[in-house]
């Protein structure tokens, strides 16, 4: 079975490209994958069954929707809202009819309506306020074969936009945890809560700060370490000082870590906080990394977040106590080290168990194989169906062949 | 109650799977149920014609019949349990092994191109949504269950079959091990001939027939032992209770087997089991020197563990009385009341 692998591949700094980093030399020994080039379109001769990895980075990922479209294949779907991918393949560079189109595939007449006031500068850019209302999945769906998940969250969001194809759920897979020691950080502090990743609004850094100022006021040994790019450093500022708290003392950043950084920096915290919303279907790749690193997390209760068992993680919901709760679990979490260690070992568990890369290349190369011979499989069922329908003087026209039909797809076939 | 049991049947061929189907339906009609068992033939080659077979079971609308509604169902094994019934309960013997843990073995059936690879998950799939629907899963032993685990993350029961009713007794520890089973592959009775080759201390009977047969013959000629090796066919129940009463032991050593009837039939019959300990199913009632011999699957060791028991029968029978009073345990009763309660 030969694979084409379109994907964002290291050194590029996108969690996609890390993701493929990992699985890569993993799949490589199981099939016969070529990983294509950045830009090419066309599938490498004799291809059976091509994957695309599709994200919302309209810089990563628009060859690849653009190879997608030219020859159908398997998605892999890192992200289920694709609202800027498709805002700026289409209305960036020009094409206001495809963006149109698209906000019209979404959500019809009313979408197509929004997305006029959009380009008439009547409303703001939906890719900035409510991207999550309209997420234009179906613009890469409706050339996906079949589609490959990471959450229930995401297969429940694509099944309810009518994909009826298959959909195959396949966790994030755990990057091996190399042996290292905790970095030093600027101050000693008894208990560290890590923020790690691209710090966008969605992240949901005020709520962290404020909740973290509560905490502190109880415990002043808690520090709070932030890592990952920011928009403004005076945004930064501004939020801490909002809070009550000070940089460089209670809080530190450390900007954007490399991924050799990481994991030193991952020993030295406790507990890590992943706070998300609005969500657009991802998973982590922080939390992921923290489950294998064996930390407690608290994620916000949604999307893919709110499938992490209750043993792993403390789910903080989207709502007017959201700052209390938090502050409330970042408590517990500092002032009980016997829970801290529960939870930690409960992640780590969860790594081993759900995560693990080699489970993680089996349920690829089952769905790849799969895939690549569907067409195959089918049509020779069909084969045998269709001749005892004539054999027994049945049509296409029959209501029994519906019957056959739904039967068919109920079992798989 | 109105059941339907649900087995399919390859024709001219009979096992234990089509005894067990026979049995609880005999079971449930003594209980005053009101019962039909429902087969249709089953043919898994070529290519597709597993998945057709699957379809068939699929259409079969057993809902009601002659105007009655069919209030449960109970499937058995692949691909019987595709049918579809609000009320279907799944007593499951074993899944398309074809398609799982005997995939790459000399006795798998999928090569490696693609038409074959997809067959083989749609296999997955197909599994994955006809017992995954069904009200209640129950299997015919650990080893079922671990296997329908593993492969398809679904939990069932584990409920082992009794045996068939037999006129088990003790009379004679004879100087022949008995091999009773279809003859394939799988049931690897060359290893059984192999030791008989190679101790001379023992004769083998072996009971059973089936598309090994000519094959083990020939092997038997071959190995010189044409005066101590008797294929006895598939034998009624009055010879096969007498052939249980008279051996030195009896063998049963297949690859990775379901579940095995056989060794509790000995252990009724108060003789041990020689097995080894890759057989699966009948591990989980043979244990080693507690209730039989459990060896490398090897034609030395294997002739080593007859030998043995020969000169120790006394041990050997002690054993078998161990293993008489975990195959007592299984009842009808029960296993009728956890299909028709769960």
């Amino acid at each position: 079975m030969k694979v084409a692998y379109f994907s964002p591949m290291p050194p590029e700094r996108t969690g996609i490209a890390d993701y493929s980093g990992l699985l890569v030399p993993a799949l490589q020994e199981r099939v016969d994958l070529h990983v294509v080039r950045g830009g090419t379109r066309r599938l490498p001769r004799g291809t059976d069954v091509a994957l695309y990895h599709v994200g919302n980075n309209p810089n990563a990922h628009g060859w690849i929707v653009g190879a997608l479209r030219r020859n159908r294949g398997i998605v892999v779907l890192h992200d289920f809202v694709l609202h800027h991918l498709i805002a700026g393949l289409t209305i960036a560079r020009g094409d206001t009819d495809g963006y149109l189109d698209a906000m019209q595939r979404d959500s019809g007449v009313v979408g197509r309506l929004i997305a006029h006031g959009v380009v008439d500068g009547l409303l703001p850019p939906v890719w900035e306020t409510r991207p999550q209302e309209f997420p234009l999945a179906d613009s890469v769906l409706d050339y996906a074969d079949g589609v490959i998940v990471h959450s229930r969250y995401v297969e429940d969001e694509v099944r309810a936009r009518g994909f009826n194809r298959p959909v195959w759920r396949i966790p994030m897979p755990t990057w091996p945890v190399p042996e290292t020691e905790a970095l030093r950080l600027p101050r000693e502090a008894a208990v560290v809560i890590g923020c790690f990743g691209n710090l966008n609004p969605a992240k949901r850094l005020p709520q962290l700060l404020r909740a973290f100022a509560e905490v502190r006021r109880r415990h002043p040994e808690a520090l709070l370490v932030i890592a990952g790019g920011i928009s403004s450093r005076h945004e930064l500022d501004l939020h801490v000082t909002e809070s009550g708290l000070r940089l460089d003392e209670s809080v530190i950043h450390l900007g954007y870590v490399e991924e050799d950084d990481i994991w030193p920096l991952l020993a030295a915290c406790d507990v890590l906080v992943s706070l998300r919303f609005p969500t657009m279907g991802e998973t982590s790749g922080s939390v992921i990394r923290t489950l294998a690193v064996g930390r407690p997390l608290v994620v916000s209760d949604v999307g893919w977040f709110s499938e992490l068992p209750d043993a792993v993680a403390a789910k903080v919901p989207v709502d007017d106590s959201e700052v209390e709760t938090l502050s409330a679990f970042l408590d517990l979490l500092v002032s009980d080290s016997a829970l801290r260690e529960r939870m930690g070992s409960a992640a780590r568990e969860l790594g081993r168990r759900e995560h693990a890369l080699d489970r993680v290349v089996d349920l690829y190369v089952a769905a790849l194989e799969e895939a690549a011979g569907r067409d195959t499989v089918r049509s020779a069922v069909c084969a045998d169906v269709a001749r005892a329908a004539v054999e027994t003087g049945l049509d296409g026209r029959s209501r029994e062949l519906d019957g056959v039909a739904a039967n068919m797809r109920e079992l798989g076939l | 109650m109105r059941v339907v049991v649900c087995s399919p049947q390859v024709p001219f061929a009979t096992g234990g799977a089509e005894l067990l189907a026979e049995n609880l339906t005999a079971e449930l009609r003594r209980r005053d149920h009101d019962v039909d068992l429902v087969t249709m033939p089953f043919k898994w080659y070529p290519g597709t014609r597993v998945l057709t077979s699957a379809l068939l079971w699929r259409l079969a609308d057993l809902e009601e019949a002659d105007g009655r509604p069919i209030e449960l169902v109970i499937a058995t094994k692949f691909p019987s349990y595709a049918v579809r019934h609000p009320n279907k309960v799944v007593w499951l013997v074993h899944q398309f092994r074809q398609a799982y843990e005997l995939d790459g073995t000399e006795l798998g059936q999928f090569g490696p191109d693609v038409g074959d690879r997809a067959t083989r998950r749609a296999v997955h799939r197909l599994d994955d949504a006809a017992l995954g629907e069904a009200r209640a899963l129950f299997a015919i032993s650990q080893n079922v269950a671990d296997r329908l685990r593993n492969s398809n993350g679904l939990e069932a029961e584990v409920l082992p079959p009794p045996p068939q009713e037999l006129d088990y007794r003790f009379e004679e520890n004879g100087r022949f091990v008995l091999s009773v089973g279809r003859l394939d592959r799988a049931k690897r009775v060359d290893l059984l001939l192999r030791a008989a080759a190679a101790d001379t201390s023992f004769d083998v009977v072996v009971a059973g027939d089936g598309a090994d047969r000519v094959r083990l013959e020939d092997l038997a000629r071959e190995l010189g032992l044409d005066s101590r090796v008797r294929f006895a066919g598939r034998v009624d129940d009055e010879e096969l209770a007498r052939l249980y009463a008279t051996c030195l032991a009896v063998y049963y050593a297949p690859v990775d087997e379901d579940f095995g009837f056989v060794p509790y039939e000995a252990f009724l019959s108060e003789k041990t089991v020689v097995t080894t300990r890759d057989a699966g199913g009948p591990l989980e009632i043979v244990t080693d020197r507690q209730t039989g011999v459990v060896c490398e699957p090897d034609p030395a060791a294997i002739a080593k563990a007859v030998t043995w028991l020969g000169a120790h029968p006394d041990e050997a029978r002690a054993w078998a009385r161990s293993g008489k009073e975990l195959a007592a345990r299984l009842s009808w009763d029960t296993v009728v009341d956890r299909l028709l309660g769960s």
